[in-house]
């Protein structure tokens, strides 16, 4: 109950996603003296791995230009001056001195995945792996006590300094039992809040970290919930989307080592600077939405023509995400553009009421009463029929045998 | 015996009546073509001669801000009103129980029982339009909730405290109907089929009144009066 009531206040304290971007001269010379400073702290600091931005760049052929370029995107993301370039790029290359810890619940690894399969890496990419990452199941040599050995150590030696990403829905109903990690059999839950328990703040990866995601999809058996379900007391940024955007996972880990904090979030944790607009309004498809011209059926005229995939479902216009702006891999494409609606992969439920790749007035979605799928129109069709049964029957038997009122009445 | 003229709705009641009327169709026709459109449109023309989904869009605006002005007047007539103030026909009392019930008993003894004064509104009418005036409220602010989301940078025509103050006012909806913008599409959509029906029952009723009471309903809306018996007045 007392969730549902945090849940309330939250929403009817919602200030919207806009961030104000010009807070005057005196506020920015004051964020640019903490970030600064903060800078100069984190560069004395003992170094937390030892590869460097400037070598992987070398390693990809990438040029200090292009690294230069990828800072003064990433400044206009983060919705800073451009005087905050230079810090932007002292940033990216301190990086490997903030420890992160990364851990895997119930998930596919797509968002690791999303970062690590990409045939030519960017530079987001690139940055996420200089970090100084202490501990990820996916990727790192260790295995089973070694590995317990090798977190606990991680944990210790950065206590409260270390950032805990978290990647998969945390399963805490009755099925929490069949998802253990570790030789000492650890359940999801518990492994979760021990590594939260002493960071600096969590962040959530993904759409099953963030909201439960498709784990969490009717009728989630395992009663997989999202971090913010589960984790009490620290800073929570949620990064969703399925993958997330590792262009935003970049800008969120950059803002923290910018500033030490979490940057500006809405309603539901996440950061504004990534999920301040929605799919919709940034659509290159936007024109035919507006001018009715439909996709009718996959392959059709109106495909060859890129017409808006509303009718094949798209959730564009529910759903908030920097992807129509961002796009992925380098901004080589994103799904509409490739020709699949949105699936609405960065809201809550998504997996049970987005993903239905049909409009809302054809997406089969549970009725709230729960148990039968019914969709909203055959239901309403069957209130009508009933409403019209109900009147054709009193009409009937009004016209057979009501009483009318007559003048000798 | 004799009828006596009862007068009834004002014209500017009247008109009220009707411009809801027309918006409701209006609303309903092109609110089920933004959730499936339902035509084509000609694909030959170019995109910027057609904007029929943005048409559909504006019509559908307009017609629901008409709309909740003119819910905003008649929840003003609800306890202003000169003719008869339904709110006092809302009050569950004793009095108005027994109306709701004698009125109920009319239309399901096929009006052999009629233990009432239909001179004026009486409470099972007071009570049905309550219910539709709910509804209404319920899509202005589901309606509205769905219509900030195109404000997600906070800035509207007539300034930022619009949206501001729509997310103050319909953020609620999100959570009410179940945490996301889907839900509240839903239930926008699902409330729609309510008013239809609750509009199919309400002509229903209003003819079958005509018709089997004889007293002239049907003008209340058109000429603003309708006819009661002398006599029956007096004995009621």
């Amino acid at each position: 109950m007392s969730d549902r009531r945090d849940a309330l206040t939250k929403l009817f304290s919602a200030k919207g996603a806009k961030v104000d971007t010009n807070r005057g001269e005196a506020y920015y010379e004051a964020l640019m003296n903490r970030m600064s400073a903060r800078l100069q702290s984190l560069e004395t600091s003992n170094l937390a791995m030892k590869s460097s931005i400037e070598r992987a760049l070398d390693a990809q052929g990438l040029t200090r230009r292009d690294f230069m370029k990828w800072a003064s995107a990433m400044c206009a993301m983060l919705m800073l001056p451009s005087q905050f370039t230079p810090l932007v790029a002292q940033a990216a290359t301190l990086m490997n001195r903030v420890p992160v810890i990364w851990i895997e619940l119930q998930d596919c690894a797509g968002n690791s995945e999303a970062i690590l399969r990409s045939d030519a890496p960017t530079i987001d990419e690139l940055i996420l792996d200089v970090l100084s990452l202490e501990f990820n199941e996916t990727i790192m040599a260790a295995a089973g006590h070694q590995a317990e050995e090798h977190l606990e150590e991680a944990m210790k030696t950065f206590k409260g300094k270390y950032l805990c990403v978290v990647e998969g829905a945390v399963p805490i109903g009755a099925g929490r039992e069949w998802c253990t990690i570790g030789a000492k059999g650890e359940t999801f839950e518990e492994h979760l809040k021990r590594v939260a328990k002493d960071s600096a703040a969590v962040v959530a990866v993904g759409t099953c970290a963030t909201f439960g995601g498709v784990p969490a999809a009717s009728p989630n058996p395992t009663g997989a919930v999202g971090v913010q379900d589960v984790v009490r007391g620290k800073p929570i940024i949620n990064i969703p989307a399925c993958p997330a955007n590792p262009a935003n996972i970049t800008g969120t880990i950059l803002h923290f080592v910018l500033t030490g904090q979490i940057p500006e979030l809405d309603h539901l944790n996440r950061p504004k600077f990534a999920f301040g607009y929605r799919i919709h309004d940034n659509c290159e498809r936007r024109a035919h939405f507006d001018a009715g011209e439909f996709v009718e059926e996959w392959g059709d005229e109106g495909a060859k023509n890129n017409f808006c995939l509303y009718k094949m479902g798209c959730k564009g216009p529910m759903t908030f995400n920097n992807c129509s702006i961002v796009r992925y891999n380098e901004a080589v494409n994103w799904p509409i553009g490739s020709g699949h609606g949105c699936i609405g992969c960065s809201e809550p439920q998504f997996w049970d009421k987005y993903a239905t790749e049909r409009p809302l007035a054809d997406s089969r979605i549970k009725a709230p009463t729960g148990g039968v799928e019914k969709s909203v129109d055959e239901f309403g069709l069957g209130l009508l029929t009933a409403a019209g049964i109900g009147i054709a029957i009193h009409a009937v038997a009004s016209a057979s045998a009501a009483k009318v009122e007559s003048e000798e009445a | 015996m004799a009828y006596k003229k009862v007068k009834r709705m004002s014209l500017f009641m009247r008109i009220n009546h009707w411009v809801v009327a027309i918006c409701m169709v209006a609303a309903i026709a092109t609110g089920l073509y933004i959730g499936h459109p339902y035509y084509q449109t000609l694909i030959a023309d170019l995109a910027v001669d057609k904007y029929v989904m943005a048409w559909n869009r504006w019509i559908h605006f307009m017609a629901a801000i008409i709309f909740d002005v003119s819910s905003i007047v008649v929840a003003y007539l609800y306890f202003f009103s000169r003719f008869e103030k339904a709110y006092k026909k809302l009050i569950p009392n004793g009095e108005n129980i027994k109306e709701f019930g004698d009125v109920l008993v009319n239309l399901m003894t096929l009006n052999r029982v009629k233990k009432f004064d239909s001179t004026h509104a009486d409470s099972f009418n007071a009570v049905f339009f309550f219910i539709f005036h709910l509804m209404l409220l319920w899509m202005l602010l589901t309606g509205l909730q769905l219509y900030v989301h195109a404000f997600p940078h906070g800035e509207s025509s007539i300034g930022a405290w619009w949206p501001t103050m729509l997310h103050l006012a319909t953020d609620w909806t999100v959570w009410i109907t179940g945490g996301t913008y889907m839900d509240v599409r839903i239930s926008h959509h699902n409330t729609m089929y309510w008013i239809i029906a609750w509009v199919m029952f309400h002509i229903y009723y209003q003819v079958w009144r005509t018709l089997f009471w004889q007293e002239g309903d049907i003008n209340i809306v058109v000429g603003g009066s309708k006819f009661v018996k002398e006599d029956k007045e007096k004995s009621n």
